[in-house]
């Protein structure tokens, strides 16, 4: 086993831990010795193909269909330079103050989040998009909204050159959108911090972590010769993801002390439904996700969003299958999208778990209060396909496959809650949240409000696993926020943390 | 030389069977896009567990017998609507197990068909890199 010695080790390179890479990047142009551990790949800027199947694999965890232990969900999260921004649509909000209230986290206020919200905000150049760069997917989504009274609001998004590829979730083609893997990481690189793909920790100390560097028969090459290594290093950060930061301190025998470790997963579950225009629309040309409804995020804990996805994903977002199904598949060109987001509570009994092997297991069940929202959320599209103009819809609870407009008045009773059926309707998750909430102390979480490990002076989580709850937005920016504050508390200690 | 890796030859032409099934256009598909798809889901059970592997390979015998409790006769030499009623039960099954396990084959019945490239103008599909003239309003 070979092995290396740094100053700062970060695990993991999305959201948390390219913010992280960044921020610390300072004190490796002062010398410090900085390494991110990275799982997935880096490609090539000429290897985004665009192409569904291929990208998918190269990309993300199981091709972007982890499944739950019961097998309900599928999860799709990213491996790559960059981790899930590489794949995320890179829609960006700053999470309200309500919501930060709901997580009662001491020593977290909504101002502080929101001016670091707003640092990433400005550094990944977010903005709307003009009137004239929206498809007609969204616009639709939106003008039927507007028309049913219901509150709608434009999404900011980190692009800068946007082609109108609409392959946001292949990764961009065109290096458009402002991902780790496009302004935190080069410039960390840039800084002297090293970034070692391919590479994969198996366990995690309090100075040292194992790792695991393959060759993946795609990306550039690692930095590092396959084989097994060991890294020790006075700081470590565990920025994996919530699955498999999670995993990673399970495996790694975290959980004895720490009996929250995995616990309180989740996933803001969601579902597609398709609405058919009597015309062809513009729908994969253009961004596919610049509108989100808040009328019911309240009430009823729900989102819909616009969104666009390609054929493979979107048939498998169907119910059925057979002549009905082909169908549906043949007018793609005249299909509008929306995703529903479920809002779910945060339970001690979803979690993360480890098996034998020490594989990562998520153990997790969609309770009624979120079959709820998915069923008012079905309905609530419904409707809002049908003041947009489409003739027919497909909803997966509906009590038949199409809904024709002659019915649009009757999607109550044609979608009913009965017809909610976990493991024959798809649900998957991108918005994966918890297993290494903050909080009080090693009885009501694992880290502290400045993401450092209870009882663990030098390892930290900076990840969405640190959410106690669910951010009830799309969560990329908190994630970035919270990760800034692990930084700064790192370089504010560097004295201590890093003496020699 | 098997047809997949991942599955016997017997489970790998049962499986294109229940394709045919699901998505009816699979039986129009010619050697070149049968052996796509073949090589679609081969790499994707692959990539999966070899509990998951086994695990479809039981599901796709279950499939291929359950019929004769009903209909006297096993999956292939049922007609296509007695076919699709076999299916359509087992999507609404109330059997968690079953259910998600149809929902598993069906997902890589459709990433095999529909993940393939050449199948993108069928549907009408046509990405573009830039994309900027296709951003027009109806």
């Amino acid at each position: 086993m070979r092995e290396h010695n740094y100053d700062v080790v970060l695990i993991g390179s999305g959201a948390g831990g390219g913010a992280v890479a960044k921020e610390l990047a300072p004190l490796a142009a002062d010398g410090k010795r900085i390494a991110v551990l990275e799982w997935g790949p880096k490609l090539a800027d000429d290897a985004f193909t665009g192409q569904e199947v291929d990208m998918a694999r190269q990309l993300y965890f199981d091709s972007g269909g982890v499944l739950t232990k019961d097998r309900t969900l599928t999860m799709a999260y990213g491996k790559a330079y960059g981790g899930s921004t590489v794949v995320y649509t890179g829609t960006s909000l700053t999470m309200p103050e309500d919501v930060v209230k709901r997580w009662d986290v001491p020593g977290i206020e909504y101002a502080d989040l929101q001016q670091r919200s707003a640092k990433y905000l400005e550094e990944n150049n977010v903005h709307k998009l003009e009137e004239s760069e929206l498809n007609d997917n969204n616009r639709l989504f939106r003008d039927g909204c507007a028309k049913l009274d219901y509150h709608v609001q434009q999404f900011p998004i980190n692009v800068k050159g946007c082609l109108s590829s609409s392959l946001c979730n292949l990764g961009c083609p065109n290096g458009a959108k402002q991902g780790t893997h496009r302004v935190q990481l080069p410039a960390a690189e840039a800084a002297g911090v090293e970034v070692i793909t391919n590479c994969r920790v198996t366990r995690v100390g309090e100075a040292s972590c194992e790792a695991v560097v393959t060759e993946e028969g795609f990306g550039l090459p690692s930095a590092w010769e396959p084989g097994e290594y060991r890294v020790t290093a006075k700081v470590i950060v565990v920025c994996g993801g919530a699955v498999n930061s999670s995993a990673l301190l399970l495996r790694s025998g975290f959980g004895d002390r720490l009996p929250t470790l995995g616990r309180f997963l989740t996933l803001h579950p969601a579902l597609i439904l398709v609405g058919e225009h009597p015309h062809e629309i513009s729908n994969f040309h253009g961004h596919p996700k610049s509108f989100y409804c808040d009328e019911f995020w309240e009430s009823e804990k729900f989102l819909l969003e616009t969104c666009m996805y390609f054929p493979f994903v979107t048939s498998k977002n169907l119910i059925g299958f057979g002549a009905e199904h082909s169908e549906l598949m043949r007018a793609f060109p005249r299909l509008q999208m929306i995703l529903v987001l479920a809002i779910d509570p945060a339970l001690e009994s979803n979690r993360v778990v480890v098996d034998r092997d020490g594989e990562a297991v998520i153990d997790y069940t969609m309770g009624s209060s979120v079959l709820d929202s998915l069923h008012r959320s079905m309905v609530a599209s419904a409707k809002v396909f049908f003041a947009a103009g489409a003739q027919r819809i497909h909803a997966p609870a509906g009590v038949s496959f199409f809904i024709d407009r002659k019915d649009a008045d009757r999607v109550e009773e044609m979608i009913p809650r009965s017809n909610v059926i976990p493991g024959k309707i798809s649900v998957a998750s991108a918005h994966i949240m918890g297993g290494c909430r903050m909080g009080r102390d090693a009885s009501d979480s694992v880290t502290d409000s400045w993401g450092r490990v209870h009882g663990s002076p030098g390892l930290y989580v900076g990840d969405s696993g640190l959410f106690p709850r669910a951010s009830e937005i799309n969560p990329y920016v908190t994630v970035m926020a919270l990760a800034d504050r692990v930084a700064e508390h790192i370089r504010s200690n560097a004295g201590e943390l890093l003496q020699s | 030389m098997r047809v997949m890796k991942s599955l016997s030859d017997t489970h790998a032409a049962f499986f294109m069977v229940v394709a045919e099934t699901i998505t009816p256009e699979v039986a129009s598909l010619d050697a070149d896009g049968r052996a796509r798809m073949t090589a679609i889901v081969d790499t994707a059970l692959q990539d999966r567990d070899a509990t998951t592997r086994k695990q479809i390979g039981t599901f796709l015998t279950v499939i291929r017998l359950a019929p004769v409790l009903r209909f006297g006769r096993a999956f292939d030499r049922l007609d296509g609507d007695r076919r699709n009623a076999v299916l359509r039960w087992l999507e609404n099954c109330p059997i968690s197990l079953l259910r998600s396990g149809f929902w598993g084959l069906k997902v890589l019945v459709f990433m095999g068909y529909y993940g393939q490239p050449e199948n993108r103008q069928i549907v009408g599909y046509a990405p573009d890199f830039d994309g900027r003239a296709g951003v027009r309003h109806a």
